[in-house]
């Protein structure tokens, strides 16, 4: 056992709360320690079942186990909590390349290009996947943001792990084959996430969305709250001479929120675990009012 | 909202909407009414319009004693409503405001709202002068027909 | 030097900042500031002091504790306020060229020690 992974795991140890396991798990893993790097990224995932760097690194660990499927759900996971996640779209990309699908995979690549232009990876992986890919995809039916947001399921070849058969995560083909939380009709089908986001109208109505864990209620007061906040940051922005708002970010020690105009009579608002980077957040907050906006048009 | 100088609807309109204030009245030095906003009875909008310009006629005195400049504000915290009462200079002459507010708005946006207004109403005076300077025997009479126009009665 | 002009210095110093304001957020009034030229004080006050009032009435309803920092950006710029005790707001505006994210720590930092 090498140093560092000593101290990890000390430090594992005496704080089994704390998010030293994404350090281990991830080191075990790149030494080629796959079970125990899997047992500490279960144990992890456990714990923080919204942390979007769990689902993550579960992902890696099962895709060095050749469990694709797995990994795929694992990265779908990351994606629902934390939709710019650039390295779980260049995972299903990866996986999707690996299952003969090109036009998938540089459907993900444009869309992690997107959130991150200057990853020169993401360039290269585009580079190597070859113009004929692109232009596949490119005349697929159903290619765009949607497609590339939430697959409604994974490659067509991948088979289980003979060793683990379907007891690692029973669900697994059921969730693979299972259409995402939020289609590409509801207002965030764009996004690929329908909890955490809410659209509002200036009544304070909710006219879309949820919050993580909630049907209505605690939507529908946080709505209210929302009644005209988009006319008071308008006004804001007008008064102090800072042109038209763009987004207002909300750090509370518990959760950060983002707010987004998505047309001139609607707000879109963001909730996500501190975990997630509030610039994150924004981010969700404004790509979510453009998928909402074009929404709102595709209704009238 | 009834005005009886047309001129003077607008910017209060626009008062009312971003400050969200409950009521206003806004008058002359010697309480005439000129526009009012939220209050339900001609005896209320009379006795509101004599208290706000007695208050500032002696707020403005007590600073001429004191040496001080004109206090530029009075602002009355309630529990659950408070009032504004500022008087302000128009190319009409010095001309006072009353607001009554709650706390859905703050006194802060009130009097940020209530200087744009002022603003506003010196831009949008008619330049030429006011007909008939309010004298002390017609006071009677002309408060009456103000309370005519702006109750409709 | 008053903890309120320390804030006010530590938050002006960021490059970028165009100015910073104390502001009693129940009541949207300055209580101290630091502006340069063309920044509206009275307005960032109340503005400011109304939108932190009604965005912790949001959080609450989500289920969070009050913020400890709120952003509002606007094409041109962003106005930056951190919630400090006594119901007093450290408010910066700030220009689109702002290092937001060390105007964010010191104002984090200054807001928990205003009194």
């Amino acid at each position: 056992m090498t140093e560092d992974i000593r101290a990890l795991t000390a430090r594992l140890a005496e704080e089994p709360g704390s998010l030293a396991f994404l350090e281990l798990a991830e080191a075990l893993r790149r030494r080629g320690q796959l079970e125990p790097a899997y047992k500490v990224a279960r144990g992890g995932l456990t714990r923080y079942p919204s942390l979007a760097d769990a689902h993550d690194l579960m992902a890696r660990v099962l895709s060095d186990q050749g469990d694709l499927a797995g990994a795929f759900e694992a990265w779908t996971s990351a994606l629902q909590l934390d939709p710019m996640r650039t390295s779980a779209l260049k995972g299903i990309a990866f996986l999707y390349y690996r299952a003969g699908d090109a036009g998938a995979a540089v459907a993900h690549l444009e869309r992690a290009l997107e959130v991150e232009p200057d990853d020169a990876s993401i360039r290269q992986a585009l580079v190597r996947l070859g113009p004929e890919a692109r232009r596949a995809h490119r005349d697929a039916p159903g290619t765009g943001e949607a497609a590339a947001a939430a697959p409604p399921d994974g490659p067509a070849d991948w088979g289980r792990d003979p060793g683990r058969g379907t007891s690692r995560r029973e669900d697994t083909a059921a969730a693979a084959a299972a259409p995402p939380p939020a289609g590409p009709a509801g207002p965030f089908g764009a996004v690929g996430a329908e909890a955490g986001l809410l659209l509002v109208d200036t009544g304070g109505m909710r006219l879309g969305g949820r919050l993580e864990g909630d049907e209505t209620a605690a939507g529908d007061r946080v709505a209210a709250q929302l009644a005209g906040v988009s006319r008071e940051a308008a006004r804001a922005t007008r008064l102090l001479g800072l042109g038209t708002w763009e987004v207002i970010a909300v750090e509370s020690p518990d959760g950060h929120l983002a707010l987004a105009p998505a047309t001139a009579d609607t707000v879109v608002l963001a909730a996500r675990p501190t975990t997630l980077p509030v610039g994150r957040v924004m981010l969700l907050a404004e790509r979510a009012a453009r998928a909402a906006a074009e929404w709102l048009e595709r209704q009238t | 909202m009834k005005a009886l100088e047309p001129w003077v609807a607008a910017p209060l309109e626009t008062f009312l909407a971003e400050s969200a204030a409950r009521l206003a009245l806004i008058m002359t030095s010697s309480g005439q009414v000129v526009a009012q906003h939220g209050f339900g009875r001609s005896l209320d909008v009379m006795t509101a319009a004599a208290l706000g310009a007695g208050i500032v006629a002696s707020t403005e005195e007590l600073a001429r004693l004191m040496g001080a400049a004109r206090f530029e504000a009075l602002v009355h915290n309630g529990q659950r409503q408070s009032c504004l009462l500022a008087g302000f200079t128009t190319p009409r002459g010095r001309w006072i405001g009353l607001v009554v507010f709650g706390p859905e708005t703050s006194v802060g946006l009130v009097r940020l709202f209530f200087d744009q207004m002022v603003g506003q109403l010196a831009v949008a005076a008619p330049r030429e002068p006011a007909t008939a300077p309010p004298l002390a025997e017609h006071f009677e009479t002309e408060l009456n027909a103000s309370l005519k126009a702006l109750f409709g009665r | 030097m008053t903890a309120t002009q320390t804030a006010l210095d530590r938050v002006t110093r960021v490059p970028g900042v165009r100015g910073a304001l104390v502001v009693a957020a129940a009541d949207g009034l300055v209580v101290a500031d630091q502006l340069m030229d063309g920044v509206d004080g009275q307005a960032a006050a109340a503005l400011a002091g109304s939108l932190v009032g009604r965005l912790a009435r949001t959080a609450e309803s989500a289920g969070l504790r009050p913020p400890a920092f709120i952003q509002l950006r606007g094409a041109s710029g962003s106005v930056l306020a951190a919630p400090g005790p006594d119901d007093l707001v450290l408010v910066a505006v700030v220009g689109p060229e702002a290092n937001l994210g060390l105007a964010r720590l010191e104002m984090i930092g200054a807001a928990g020690r205003l009194a």
